[in-house]
């Protein structure tokens, strides 16, 4: 899958599992803020990018997936 | 999730593979959530599927030789009682573990009467 494939997918996704405007869901948005995510909501993003894309995001690899941009490149560098 | 008396919603883990557990309850006469009717309340299936997960963690953490862990429900989702369970029934509940995320367990869980789905649902237990 290629990035802007990825992209197009996460997008609405996230933007309907977290009730959010996908205009809002820009690359250099930072996820924790847009998605307003907390200690239990966190494990519905990473649910759901597991689910969607069979790509495992550890919790030691959080850390490092701060933006958008940050979450597309993990998915397309970690793919199957 | 005080699996003690009189809180013990949770009579065994049938058994347990991988992620995907089954637990088992006798609806007793001495059950706490019993109501007027004879039938269980709600809450008491919310419970019974939340400390069926909390029984599989215990049995995982018992199997990798870890001390027991408490579970907390930290949020419950999507939660449907088709069917408030009676005295004498016997409920098998199957508990599906999924994504982990720093101590929260998304979990969803399916209680059935027999051949009837009684309730199901999708929770975060949180472990410490």
């Amino acid at each position: 899958m290629t990035k802007e494939e990825i992209i197009a997918k996460v997008n609405p996704l996230l933007a309907e599992e977290f009730e959010v405007e996908e205009s809002d869901i820009t690359p250099d948005a930072v996820i924790y803020d847009t998605l307003e995510l907390d200690s239990l909501s966190l494990v519905d993003l990473v649910a759901v990018i597991e689910h969607t894309f069979k790509v495992k995001i550890p919790a030691a690899d959080l850390p490092t997936v701060k933006t958008f941009a940050d979450l597309y490149n993990y998915i397309e560098s970690h793919q199957a | 999730m005080p699996q003690r008396n009189p809180i013990v919603m949770v009579d065994k883990i049938l058994d347990a593979e991988g992620d995907v557990a089954h637990t088992g309850l006798t609806v007793t006469d001495r059950n706490y959530f019993l109501e007027e009717d004879g039938r269980m309340a709600e809450p008491g299936l919310i419970e019974h599927i939340a400390q069926s997960a909390s029984a599989f963690k215990g049995h995982k953490a018992l199997l990798a030789g870890e001390p027991l862990p408490i579970g907390y429900i930290g949020e419950v989702k999507k939660f449907h009682c088709y069917v408030r369970p009676a005295v004498g029934d016997e409920l098998t509940t199957t508990v599906t573990l999924g994504a982990e995320v720093n101590g929260v367990t998304l979990m969803t869980g399916e209680t059935r009467c027999g051949e009837v789905l009684v309730a199901d649902t999708q929770m975060k237990i949180f472990v410490e």
